[in-house]
């Protein structure tokens, strides 16, 4: 949650920074954006996103078992040392910048991240048989993917107009 | 029993429709911050199988 809200924070002053553009400017970037990502998310077309390509390294394990968790998980939580397998985390900073989200909300926004990317170790360890989650994640990504890139547009849609 | 509820609540697909449930309706009734968090949920969650 503290590494995805202060990612979030990020995009909040890059959204000030970027508060000069007209309306009628961002929102039409945001919405090829989020057209981009869903066509994306459903295979539709393939578009290769920047990313870091780096894992969080294993050095931090040496740490001891409270202190390595806390960097561990703080760093998964900022979705910068890590692997992006869905172009999503882009339509959620793109919201937050385009559509000058303000500082409270891209805070939550950004927690609410991290609390997702928990989910999935929360999910998989109350399973009790993580070699059958993995499989079935596995199975399912990419459906929960296209699921989650839709209405993550439909959000973003209504947002605006709301 | 309940090692069926366990898995039904376990399942990887769980979160994804319970966000997207959750951000849908709360988007859909002009709630604005709870679309906020349901969006950050769910882009954090389709990073699933990515450390």
């Amino acid at each position: 949650m503290v590494g995805g809200a202060l990612s979030a924070t990020v995009a909040w002053v890059a959204a000030g920074v970027l508060g000069w553009v007209p309306r009628p400017l961002r929102i039409a970037t945001l919405v090829i954006i989020g057209l981009v990502v869903v066509a994306r998310e459903l295979q539709l077309i393939h578009v290769k996103l920047p990313a870091n390509h780096r894992q969080v390294p294993q050095e931090i394990f040496e740490k001891g078992p409270y202190w390595s968790a806390l960097q561990f998980g703080f760093e998964l939580g900022t979705g910068i040392r890590t692997y992006l397998p869905s172009a999503i985390p882009y339509l959620l900073l793109a919201a937050i910048v385009l559509l000058q989200a303000s500082f409270q909300v891209a805070l939550v926004a950004g927690a609410c991240f991290g609390l997702g990317r928990a989910a999935m170790a929360w999910s998989r360890t109350a399973s009790q048989d993580s070699g059958s989650w993995d499989l079935s994640l596995r199975d399912r990504l990419r459906v929960i993917q296209s699921l989650a890139a839709v209405a993550s547009l439909v959000a973003c849609a209504t947002l605006f107009i709301g | 029993m309940a090692v069926s509820i366990r898995r039904a609540a376990t399942d990887p697909m769980t979160p994804a429709l319970l966000c997207a449930g959750g951000v849908l309706a709360a988007a859909l009734g002009s709630s604005e911050v709870l679309a906020w968090m349901g969006l950050g949920g769910l882009a954090g969650y389709a990073l699933s199988g990515s450390v």
